[in-house]
């Protein structure tokens, strides 16, 4: 049974997002982790634009928080968003990672050590290379690897510094993303 | 990237808990570990075991690492709102209430953001020389840093943006000056604020405090230490005395349920009730 699944995006992600959290049943059994570049000084907003179109209730985690099935957790604006051993979440402001603070790669690392084999890590459309670094990791700990497909992206930088760094298990389309994480159910 | 080991880091820990009392056993794991891998990483140290030599033979290069652990604030006037209702309640409502002199504690300071923030605030509202300011820290290095004024070209755009958003009456370019290409804030801001060392129990904590600046600090400790923590805190504090804590930090079921009121949810600030 998978942990989590994890999932990155930066410019021209958000429209890919919200059809893969309207497509997501209210009962999917996997805690989702969405750790997207956003602006760092407003704190509202981008929650709840994600929440009109989820299943899942979208929540940004306070520190420590518990991760439970049935929800997806958005790193709120200004924090990068750990995994932290025992299924929690811990919060940090250090120094942004490839200009970012949530920084994508920092997600997927702390998440990689913490799941193992038992996570998913998507990275979807984005302008810089930050979750490539992230997504090895997942890789090297035997997670699931996921890319969106370049020619489907926005922006196809992200995805592309992906690749290039780990051979990614399955390069997807948002249809194919989402049968993918239904199946996973 | 040095990638540290679960075991390698309790070494580190247990060394500098024996060595220099101080203890990091209860400091949330994962940020910690990957603080001593940047540390590592920035010093050029490829193994574990040269960290732990260096630490054991050199008392200042302790004193630096202890400062590099702690997690710099992001930029100043974090959460602009913040400040205004620092501005327009809960300072203004102190100041009414007991008269000059009052006691505001910033623990576990690192970079200075809050606490120039803070004096910036306080001077526009006519306060600064009003209020007694205690600033404490692990790390001499941090506040040697503090008081240099010393301030990181990339937190400055942000800043600036923040200092708007809060109100503030001028420009924050007024309270820096650059020398060398290198922003420094104004000193004088800071000339009659107390400065200490404390441990990782924050100890030893001041008496009578009515405000505590304590931002996105606690998000490095696991519950535990969080909780001994608040309790230190709490004591410090007067009845009524403001607890500030970070947008993202919860009091949630730590020691704090019945000593805390939460007066402002948006903001994150506590009131002491007994």
């Amino acid at each position: 049974m998978y942990k989590a699944v994890v999932i990155g995006g930066s410019a021209g992600s958000f429209q890919v997002l919200t059809r893969i959290l309207s497509a997501l049943p209210k009962t999917y059994p996997i805690p989702v982790l969405l750790s997207m570049h956003r602006l760092k000084h407003i704190r509202s907003g981008f929650l709840e634009a994600l929440a009109i179109k989820s299943n899942l209730p979208v929540v940004e985690p306070f520190d420590k928080e518990q991760i439970k099935p049935g929800r997806a957790y958005l790193a709120p604006a200004n924090y990068h968003m750990f995994i932290e051993l025992g299924n929690r979440i811990a919060l940090s402001t250090e120094e942004p990672v490839h200009h970012s603070r949530p920084s994508i790669d920092l997600s997927f690392i702390t998440a990689a050590q913490a799941f193992r084999d038992k996570m998913v890590g998507i990275i979807l459309s984005g302008a810089n290379s930050d979750g490539a670094y992230g997504l090895q990791k997942v890789k090297e700990n035997n997670g699931i690897t996921i890319v969106q497909d370049p020619n489907e992206c926005q922006v196809r930088t992200m995805t592309e510094a992906a690749m290039k760094l780990t051979r990614v298990d399955h390069v997807f389309t948002t249809d194919q993303i989402i049968n993918f994480l239904l199946k996973l159910n | 990237m040095i990638e540290l080991g679960i075991v390698d880091t309790r070494n580190i820990i247990n060394l500098i808990a024996e060595k220099y009392n101080y203890d990091f056993s209860d400091f949330a794991l994962t940020s910690f570990k990957r603080r001593i891998e940047m540390l590592m990483e920035q010093n050029n140290i490829k193994h574990p075991d040269i960290l732990m030599n260096r630490l054991m033979e050199n008392k200042n290069f302790v004193d630096s690492f202890i400062g590099q652990i702690n997690v710099p604030s992001t930029e100043m006037f974090r959460d602009p709102s913040l400040w205004r209702v620092l501005q327009d309640e809960i300072i203004t409502n102190i100041y009414r209430e007991t008269g000059t002199g009052f006691k505001i504690w910033l623990p576990n300071s690192v970079s200075g953001d809050e606490l120039f923030s803070l004096a910036i605030l306080l001077v526009e509202m006519g306060l600064l020389d009003k209020v007694q300011i205690l600033v404490s820290s692990m790390s001499e290095r941090s506040l040697d840093t503090i008081r240099s004024g010393l301030f990181p070209e990339y937190k400055l755009e942000i800043s600036y943006d923040n200092y708007i958003r809060s109100n503030g009456k001028f420009s924050l370019s007024n309270y820096f000056s650059v020398v060398n290409n290198q922003a420094i804030r104004d000193v004088s801001l800071i000339k009659h604020v107390t400065f200490f060392n404390q441990n990782t129990l924050l100890e030893p904590a001041p008496q009578g405090v009515k405000l505590v600046l304590f931002r996105n600090k606690m998000i490095y400790f696991n519950q535990t230490l969080q909780s001994k923590i608040l309790k230190i805190i709490y004591n410090s504090m007067t009845t009524g005395g403001y607890l500030v804590i970070g947008a993202k930090e919860s009091l949630g079921l730590l020691y704090g349920n019945n000593e805390f009121t939460l007066m402002n949810e948006a903001e994150n600030i506590y009131k002491r009730r007994l």
